[in-house]
């Protein structure tokens, strides 16, 4: 399970979750089994870190709720939505590579990138006119939590943009390209999106 | 030559978008006269969207559909554990302020 | 070459079979520094937590009064427990260099190991010395000005918690070298437990920011969440490094898998030249 291939992938030889072809598809683990503790773990972590936000922000709600007026909601959603068009992205260049169409997968990975590179833009941009609007990461606990939540998650995602790099460099040659790789990068491509929009609501919905 | 279907992933992200764009509709919800107040309904509302969308993710995106059971469950109970400690953090919050 | 000594001593006396075994397992070496790096962790936990009460840590905001009345409190645990700590720092020479020698036993490049080996042994100087010299010197005159007691008060802490880049970059060292083996020395899952590591020694940082909240030195998401991911990262790299002497062929190529204990151990005899 665990194993590279070290050749192309053959569509259809054995194990593929195809969904829609006749009788019962294999289960198997979507990329390899390491990769789901590191998701798992790393997302009781970010709960962790999650709920002493949300258990300190009652304490206070009232001056919570003045900095949070400061946030965009807008700007918040489209961040979601460009991570979540990374991710459909990501799993069509799945897709194409089990299916041995490594230009169409290794176009959907850029596009991956881009998207991501847009909200690493995006983020950033909200960050400067926040600091310019005094309001840093020691201006007050909400925008300490604001900094800290968005700042670790941005450290994940600059990690991300090296895994679609080694995706996008493994699908390059023939000699290198293993479905198995793919499938498990693509899974924390999709973690840096999910852990993305739990913060989503957490600091720009909740009250 | 795609032997999986394109059109799945899109219908799950056209859903996960839906659900991001409700947010606004809940923030402009939430918002009274220009000026923020706490309530308990929104964040309540507010995570469980999230949990769906993280279960979604997990689902589609990340095709634990096509798992074994154990993976299945297992990202379920990460979603229950999720949502646990998120409301009960802010419950807790709350009863003790 | 083992020819005196056929089979391990299955009866006798524990201190038998241990003798028997610092005589002739080929793996005592590896032994020696796996079980010195488990009995270091545990005077280490028993010295800085219940003996000196330097973690968790004390508050970063006190005031000097606060801060000469915690010396002078915990002024004997103080200065015994640092008293063991330097005696046994040298412990953790070993521990470095078993996990230099897991990856030394890994495919990749030697420069792995001996980044991490340098990397390590200087850490041990803000990772561990300065907080100890550093407190015990305040410990050392009950009488000092509260005021410089309060400046080596916040110099201890603050090297100790404040320069995790060095385990930081060695998680990482380790992290990459374990993605990269062939030989299965360690699982993956493991490679990846090293960049959770990683992070968190990012999530410390603010303390040199704040004295109070959940980002101080004691905060709740700096130390005690942390905390808890160092626990399972120290636990889970013990069992590791386990694992892979009790898996050891000195061989060059893949690391066999776990095998019981007698074959195991015959296996070793008959395929090890001392």
């Amino acid at each position: 399970m665990t194993e590279i291939a070290q050749a192309s992938p053959e569509p259809g030889a054995g194990a593929q979750p195809s969904g829609k072809t006749a009788g019962e598809p294999a289960r198997v683990v979507p990329g390899q089994p390491d990769m789901w503790v590191l998701v798992l773990f790393e997302s009781l972590l970010f709960t962790a870190y999650f709920a002493v936000y949300l258990f300190h922000r009652t304490a206070d709600s009232e001056a919570f709720l003045r900095s949070q007026a400061q946030l965009s909601a807008w700007l918040g959603t489209l961040d979601t939505l460009l991570l979540l068009a990374s991710s459909l992205f990501m799993l069509w260049c799945v897709q194409a590579t089990r299916a041995g169409a490594f230009r169409s997968a290794m176009a959907n990975a850029w596009i991956t990138g881009l998207l991501g590179v847009a909200f690493l833009v995006s983020k950033v941009t909200e960050w400067i006119k926040l600091v310019r609007g005094g309001h840093s990461f020691t201006a007050n606990e909400f925008f300490q939590y604001y900094f800290f939540l968005t700042g670790i998650h941005l450290l994940h995602l600059l990690i991300g943009f090296v895994v679609i790099g080694v995706i996008i460099y493994q699908l390059r040659s023939p000699a290198r390209r293993s479905r198995d790789l793919v499938e498990t990068y693509a899974v924390y491509w999709h973690t840096v999106d999910l852990l993305w929009v739990l913060i989503f609501s957490l600091l720009y919905v909740v009250r | 030559m795609n032997a999986e279907p394109r059109r799945r992933p899109l219908i799950a992200w056209l859903i996960l978008s839906v659900i991001t764009l409700a947010y606004l509709a809940l923030d402009r919800y939430a918002d009274n006269r220009d000026t923020y107040r706490a309530s308990s309904v929104v964040t309540t509302i507010a995570i469980l969207l999230a949990l769906v969308k993280a279960r979604t993710i997990f689902r589609e995106f990340m095709q634990v559909r096509h798992a074994p059971s154990l993976l299945c469950r297992l990202t379920d109970l990460w979603v229950f554990l999720i949502g646990a400690a998120l409301l009960g953090s802010y419950f807790a919050g709350l009863a003790v302020r | 070459m083992t020819g005196e000594t056929a089979e391990p001593a299955r009866s006798g006396s524990p201190l038998t079979r241990i003798a028997w075994h610092c005589r002739n397992n080929p793996k005592r070496e590896l032994w020696f520094a796996w079980y010195t790096t488990v009995i270091f962790y545990n005077i280490f936990f028993i010295v800085f937590f219940p003996v000196t009460h330097a973690q968790p840590p004390p508050h970063p905001y006190w005031s000097d009064a606060l801060v000469a009345n915690w010396f002078g409190h915990n002024r004997g645990g103080l200065l015994i427990g640092f008293g063991i700590i330097f005696t046994i720092a040298g412990a953790t020479a070993p521990q470095n260099a078993l996990i230099a020698y897991s990856m030394r036993r890994m495919s990749v490049s030697r420069v792995f190991p001996y980044a991490y080996l340098v990397m390590y042994s200087l850490s041990a100087i803000p990772g561990l010395l300065l907080l100890c010299v550093v407190l015990s010197v305040g410990a050392l005159r009950p009488g000092r000005d509260p005021a410089q007691l309060h400046w080596l008060y916040d110099f201890g802490f603050l090297s100790y918690t404040g320069t995790m880049g060095i385990f930081l970059i060695g998680s990482l060292v380790w992290m990459l070298a374990i993605l990269l083996d062939k030989n299965r020395v360690m699982p993956k899952w493991f490679g990846y437990l090293n960049l959770c590591n990683a992070l968190t020694e990012v999530v410390v940082a603010p303390a040199w920011i704040f004295h109070a909240g959940v980002f101080a030195w004691n905060g709740l998401i700096s130390w005690w969440v942390d905390m808890v991911v160092f626990g399972i990262y120290t636990g889970a790299f013990l069992m590791q490094l386990r694992n892979l002497i009790r898996r050891e062929d000195f061989g060059d190529g893949p690391l066999p898998g776990l095998v019981k204990k007698p074959e195991a151990m015959a296996a070793t005899l008959a395929g090890t030249a001392p």
